[in-house]
């Protein structure tokens, strides 16, 4: 081979090392400045260098001064997080069980619900908006916000839920059928446990999804903010390294919840061991 | 429940779409035998099973366990168990909560139904892995657990869907003997759905003989294999060459026939015996065929009656006999099981110029409708395939 270098990496390799090495430094980068900027001391500025390491930042966020509404937004953001999350789960499992049976108009039906991924999401928000003037309602976080964020929660949910029932094997609802089970106990005791990890997928989604959704949610807020608009709104109001404190704060909960998600995935993968084979059989079963 | 494992099928047919899956199928199984449904993929042997299991409805037709019809009814109700294909055991439950299952979703109290499934695995010699998970568990220690959880509910009838084909050969072997030794002493119906001819045959009561969604022939394990009604069983068994002819001569018990290349044939007849002039069709047993080097000029063998001259293509020791395939000009393989030690005293090699001879008596008349097959309109099932038999 002509193009290997002396220990015998192609060059292709030096290239893509100096790409990821770009991506991580552009990821991680920025990140890591805001982490270590939110220690700032209670003297230091917005940029380096740091004025002595202190909590004060952190502190100035709760009590609430001048540095926006951080307490009111972050609560709101997690009760809007956990509603979004319940309602895709629920959406999201209920139709990845009707698609499994090609009803009249399935294909025309699940390409409207995720042509929404593709809608531009400030554009969806703003007619949100609109329509809720139209109907002279008030916006709010909990209604207008709500239904903004669930059209870019639910066709992630339900992509997710097609993969997951696509390798579910149906032998195992026949089983329980088999076994005597009514229809609600397949479902509790045989299907949903097994699903149980592409659940927690889809659960995890829809929380982060709503956590951090900003597009879809600047326009039908409404009065009060959730949080990735209350630190769009600091970033041209505060001049305090409390912004920073802030973005380390919601960065740690967003990883604390997908900690906990992928933990809970991982225990129950554990506790079944290694996979059975799942050999799918056709509709005729020796097809 | 049905208080009988009476099995019967009254015209079923069942149609998936445009495809016609099984095709107005009557049978009846008694109750405490064991019937295995065996043909090619696609037959239409899973449906039955499934159809009786209550997983498919028919499309027309009527299905009977103890003398009532059981069209519509869930599975629990039919008295009917089914052990599935790969066994399709939860893999979130332990071995133990598996085989409770039937209890657990009756209502039975978590300390009685514990009781009770571990009594079940340890008639299988499973209770020590009752905390397992399925996965945990070997291929036949999950076909044992597999067999408890669908016993437990007490059936009349047990549902059998490939239940060997995930073991290894041992186990195979070991597990089918081990299945028809439960169906005795539980005396409960036992239907087993197989593509392997052999394990039907060694299982079975009654073995069903399915291609394209029809019965090819019903009957004992024995007459199955030495009797085939159709060339198509005939092939499919594997235990025979098919030799087809037309009529040119009736003696009394026995009719003579002459085919394409002018080798004649006699066969036995019992009751009503072909005209002259008519194409029919027979078989040899492989292990009644006689091979020996061709010693005389072709053209003397060539009147003779039961007999063939060819070249060996291919020779295959199989312990207690040597399986020896036949290319004979102008006809489709021939194959003769000899004796090990026939073969030893006076052996065979690869090319080798040989005659085959056999005797009328072991000869067997083809009755059913056979024509379809010898006209190459059916394809030969793989296992036929495999063993070098062609359609002309």
């Amino acid at each position: 081979m002509t193009a290997r270098s002396s220990n015998g990496r192609p060059w292709t390799f030096y290239a893509l090392a100096a790409f990821f090495t770009l991506f991580v430094l552009f990821l991680y980068g920025p990140m890591s400045a805001i982490f270590i900027l939110s220690f700032q001391g209670p003297t230091g500025g917005l940029t380096f260098p740091m004025n002595g390491v202190s909590l004060h930042w952190f502190k100035a966020l709760v009590v609430q001064q001048r540095s926006g509404d951080f307490v009111g937004s972050f609560s709101r953001s997690i009760v809007l997080a956990i509603i979004v999350l319940a309602i895709t789960v629920v959406i999201s499992i209920m139709a990845g069980l009707a698609f499994r049976y090609r009803f009249r108009g399935a294909t025309a039906v699940f390409y409207m619900a995720i042509a929404s991924l593709i809608m531009p999401g400030l554009l969806l928000g703003l007619g949100v908006g609109l329509m809720f003037q139209f109907a002279h309602v008030s916006p709010a976080w909990f209604s207008s916000a709500l239904g903004a964020q669930l059209t870019w929660t639910l066709p992630f949910g339900l992509l997710i839920m097609f993969a997951v029932f696509s390798r579910f094997n149906r032998a195992y609802e026949e089983a329980a059928r088999d076994l005597g089970a009514s229809p609600w106990q397949t479902l509790r005791l045989v299907v949903l446990p097994i699903l149980l990890p592409g659940i927690i997928g889809v659960a995890l989604f829809g929380f982060t999804l709503s956590y951090d959704e900003f597009p879809r949610t600047l326009i039908p807020i409404g009065s009060r903010n959730t949080l990735p608009l209350e630190i769009w709104a600091m970033t041209t109001d505060v001049t305090s390294p409390a912004l920073y404190a802030l973005g380390t704060l919601t960065t740690a909960v967003s990883f604390a919840v997908i900690a906990v998600a992928l933990t809970s995935i991982a225990v129950i993968q554990r506790r079944r061991a290694r996979r059975q084979r799942d050999r799918t059989p056709g509709p005729l079963g020796d097809a | 429940m049905a208080a009988s494992g009476h099995i019967e099928l009254r015209s079923v047919t069942k149609r998936f779409d445009q495809t016609l899956a099984v095709d107005d199928i009557s049978l009846t199984i008694p109750y405490g035998s064991y019937c295995c449904l065996l043909g090619p993929s696609g037959c239409g042997k899973t449906t039955i099973l499934r159809m009786i299991a209550g997983h498919e409805t028919p499309t027309a037709g009527d299905i009977r366990i103890g003398g009532e019809s059981v069209v519509g009814l869930p599975p629990v109700r039919r008295g009917t168990a089914m052990m599935f294909q790969n066994y399709a055991l939860f893999p979130h439950l332990t071995v133990l909560d598996n085989v409770a299952f039937n209890l657990k979703v009756r209502g039975v109290g978590k300390a009685e139904r514990h009781r009770r499934a571990r009594e079940v695995l340890a008639q299988v010699q499973l209770d020590q892995f009752a905390d397992r998970m399925p996965a945990q568990l070997s291929g036949g220690q999950q076909q044992r657990v597999a067999l408890s959880r669908a016993l437990i509910t007490e059936p009349r009838v047990l549902l059998l869907d490939e239940p060997l084909s995930a073991l290894d050969e041992f186990l195979r072997l070991q597990m089918r003997g081990e299945l028809r030794r439960i169906q005795r002493e539980l005396g409960i119906t036992f239907v087993h759905v197989t593509h392997t001819q052999l394990e039907a045959i060694a299982v079975a009561d009654a073995v069903v003989v399915m291609e394209e969604g029809r019965i090819e022939q019903a009957a004992s394990a024995h007459e199955i294999y030495t009797l085939p009604a159709t060339a198509y069983v005939a092939r499919f068994m594997g235990g025979q060459n098919v030799l087809a002819g037309t009529v040119i001569a009736v003696n009394g018990g026995a009719v003579t026939l002459v085919d394409g290349t002018g080798a004649r044939f006699a066969t036995p007849v019992t009751s009503t015996a072909p005209a002259k002039g008519q194409e029919i069709f027979c078989c040899i047993r492989r292990d009644r065929i006689k091979v020996e080097k061709l010693r005389a000029p072709l053209s003397s063998v060539g009147e003779a009656t039961n007999v063939l001259a060819g070249t060996v293509h291919a020779i295959e020791y199989q312990g207690s006999y040597v399986k020896v395939t036949i290319d004979v000009p102008g006809r489709e393989q021939f194959v003769g099981n000899l004796p090990d030690h026939a073969f030893l005293t006076a052996p065979l090699d690869i090319g080798d110029a040989v005659v085959a001879r056999w005797a009328t008596e072991d000869v067997h008349l083809l009755t059913g409708d056979s024509t379809r097959t010898a006209t190459g309109v059916r394809p030969l099932p793989l296992e036929a395939q495999r063993d070098g038999v062609r359609s002309r």
